[in-house]
């Protein structure tokens, strides 16, 4: 029995990891299209990707793209965050459901919506209206993280600044926003890549100066598929792997610092 | 007495729920006044009053006479630890110290000389780059209290600091917090329900009940002469027995189960001749014996229970139907066996008259 479920185990493991991990020999493939395995190796596409306006632009419009949706996220979310979790007002329900409701309805929907009123408002095909759609999809999910995090806050720390001398905003300032800082910085990571990674509307709405890089992938495996496409995946899981290692490093390093402290502290008493 | 900080009637009410009611105490300069009371009976609320937290539904709060009324937290000069200690988990200890003095625009050089000096005087010399959790909760505690003295408030409020501590480490911070706070000469109040951290620590014990003040005195005025019967059922342990007072001049009062028996004249409340009263009496000076002892008073009961503690025990017993207890010392205890019939017995200095 026990043998069967690690079986099973390694199975559901390498079936799930398998595509992420596939790409990266493909992307170092000698083969004119995605192909698997590779007849022989060469770094020629990373090249071509990293000399390919045709690649690059689509990769700036992303960065912009994704990096003005988390400020513009950000803006809006804070404030609202703040509001929900510590106020009691009229509709406070009705706010709630609303700002949940760009997770609920399928983006498949929100895409048709964006491109008949986007439309009429001239924003199809624009930076600005690509930023405006991928906010309104970013919103539920950085303020689900954020309200969590403020939700744990302790408001006894603000009190006991106010008592010590602190205005409102000194407060915030050196108390509240220092303390949430990593839960800003996750929420903002969460609408960058929320942004970064979406498709659907993009393709219905970012055109050819929009242009965004999953739909340009998009576009490029209909056609041909290009193996620059596996150089891209394979570049992203990278950065993402680098993303998700770092901090576990970060804090591995940080522990032995504090255990240490720790083990000092114990000792001193 | 010179009055240093003032409640002048004050009055909090959530809706309909009163919170605080009328509510008048006077502080002196550099006292320490204890706030005592079960949860909920306004001690808290009070406390949050006076530093600016909430605002009071009437009333008045004044510092040497100067209304606090306009004035935000963060202009009141108040200190205040709070239960949980607050310290700030991003700051170093002396960083968590020189904050309020950051605050005062003080430069950092002389800020942090002086939040160093203040974590020496609380005993914590060479512990100031570590951050709160790398402290223990004594630790901790004692950073919340340099924190707090550091910019010289006028006022030090500590909401129930003690609470989270274990027993030995407590009775330590009470030894603590009293050295300091003598050494510092600052004006205090202390937040608790423990009535012996009140009994040991305070100058004046404020009891609190339900929303108003019932007594406000000296801990041993208040232990031996509560002036409610709340106050004489809530501090240390009481026999609380109905009594109607027959002369009051000559100080006699009957009773259905002391009989007809004298009290001292001193410290009681004024009564009239008839007026039903309320007699306290504390179980340590009950003596318990098996023949009435003589220059005494003397009751009859039936022991119903006997709790040992050791080095004493508590005796329960019924003398007409009501219970009576008696604290007696461990080796007179050996004696006694439940279901015996004894004589409990008492001085005329003993009885202390609540009039309700």
């Amino acid at each position: 029995m026990n043998t069967l479920m690690r079986v099973i185990a390694y199975a559901v493991i390498i079936f799930i990891a398998a595509p992420l991990v596939i790409v990266v020999p493909m992307s170092l493939s000698t083969a004119s299209s995605l192909q698997f395995p590779p007849p022989g190796y060469w770094l020629g596409y990373y090249a071509s990707y990293f000399s390919d306006p045709g690649w690059l632009r689509p990769t700036w419009n992303s960065i912009v793209i994704a990096s003005a949706t988390t400020v513009l996220t950000m803006i809006l979310v804070v404030p609202a965050a703040f509001a929900l979790v510590r106020h009691k007002f009229w509709g406070k329900g009705v706010a709630n459901l609303m700002l949940m409701m760009p997770m609920a309805v399928p983006h498949i929907v929100m895409a048709v919506g964006y491109y008949s009123v986007f439309g009429q408002m001239r924003l199809v095909h624009t930076h600005l209206g690509v930023i405006l759609a991928h906010t309104c999809l970013s919103v539920p999910i950085t303020f689900l993280v954020l309200s969590a995090n403020l939700k744990g806050f302790d408001r006894t720390l603000e009190r006991a600044a106010r008592s010590l001398g602190a205005s409102p905003l000194q407060t915030f300032g050196h108390v509240t926003l220092p303390i949430l800082r990593p839960g800003l910085l996750i929420s903002a990571l969460f609408a960058f890549i929320q942004s970064f990674d979406e498709t659907v509307v993009a393709i219905f709405i970012s055109g050819r100066d929009a242009e965004t890089l999953p739909r340009k992938m998009f576009d490029s495996i209909r056609q041909e598929a290009d193996p620059v496409i596996a150089v891209i995946s394979s570049l992203l899981f990278l950065i993402v792997a680098i993303a998700l290692i770092a901090p576990h490093v970060v804090s591995a390093l940080r522990g032995r610092f504090t255990t240490k402290g720790q083990e000092k502290a114990l000792i001193a008493q | 007495m010179s009055s240093y900080l003032s409640l002048k009637g004050i009055n909090k009410s959530y809706g309909d729920f009163v919170a605080l009611d009328d509510v008048n105490l006077e502080i002196k300069k550099g006292e320490f006044v204890t706030f005592l009371g079960p949860s909920g009976s306004g001690k808290t609320t009070t406390l949050m009053i006076i530093a600016g937290f909430e605002k009071a539904t009437r009333g008045e709060v004044e510092i040497e006479g100067l209304s606090l009324a306009g004035l935000d937290p963060q202009d009141r000069n108040i200190g205040i630890v709070f239960q949980n200690y607050a310290l700030f988990p991003h700051k170093s200890a002396v960083e968590n110290v020189y904050f309020p003095l950051q605050m005062r625009k003080v430069k950092r050089k002389e800020g942090m000389r002086r939040a160093e000096e203040m974590l020496e005087l609380v005993g914590l010399k060479g512990f100031s780059h570590r951050h709160p959790k790398e402290l223990s909760g004594g630790q901790q505690q004692r950073v919340a209290l340099a924190r707090a003295l550091v910019f010289g408030p006028d006022l030090l409020l500590l909401d129930e600091p003690l609470g989270a501590l274990d027993k030995n480490l407590r009775e330590q911070m009470q030894i603590e917090i009293k050295r300091i706070q003598k050494k510092l000469g600052v004006t205090t109040i202390f937040v608790t329900h423990d009535q012996t951290e009140a009994m040991s620590m305070s100058d004046r014990i404020v009891i609190f009940s339900q929303g108003s003040i019932q007594q406000a005195d000296a801990p041993l005025e208040i232990y031996h002469r509560p002036k409610t019967q709340f106050v004489a059922d809530f501090i240390g342990e009481s026999n609380l027995l109905a009594g109607k007072v027959v002369d009051a001049a000559s100080g006699t009062l009957s009773s259905p189960v002391l009989g007809d028996c004298t009290y001292s004249g001193d410290h009681q409340p004024a009564v009239e001749n008839g007026q039903d009263v309320t007699i306290v009496l504390r179980p340590e000076n009950l003596r318990i014996s098996r023949d009435p002892i003589e220059g005494r008073m003397n009751g009859k009961m039936k022991i119903e229970t006997i709790v040992n503690y050791g080095d004493n025990a508590l005796v329960i017993g019924l003398s007409g139907g009501v219970p009576i207890r008696v604290r007696v010392l461990g080796a007179d205890v050996v004696i006694l066996s439940e279901g015996d019939e004894c004589c409990f017995s008492w001085d005329e200095d003993a009885i202390f008259l609540v009039a309700e």
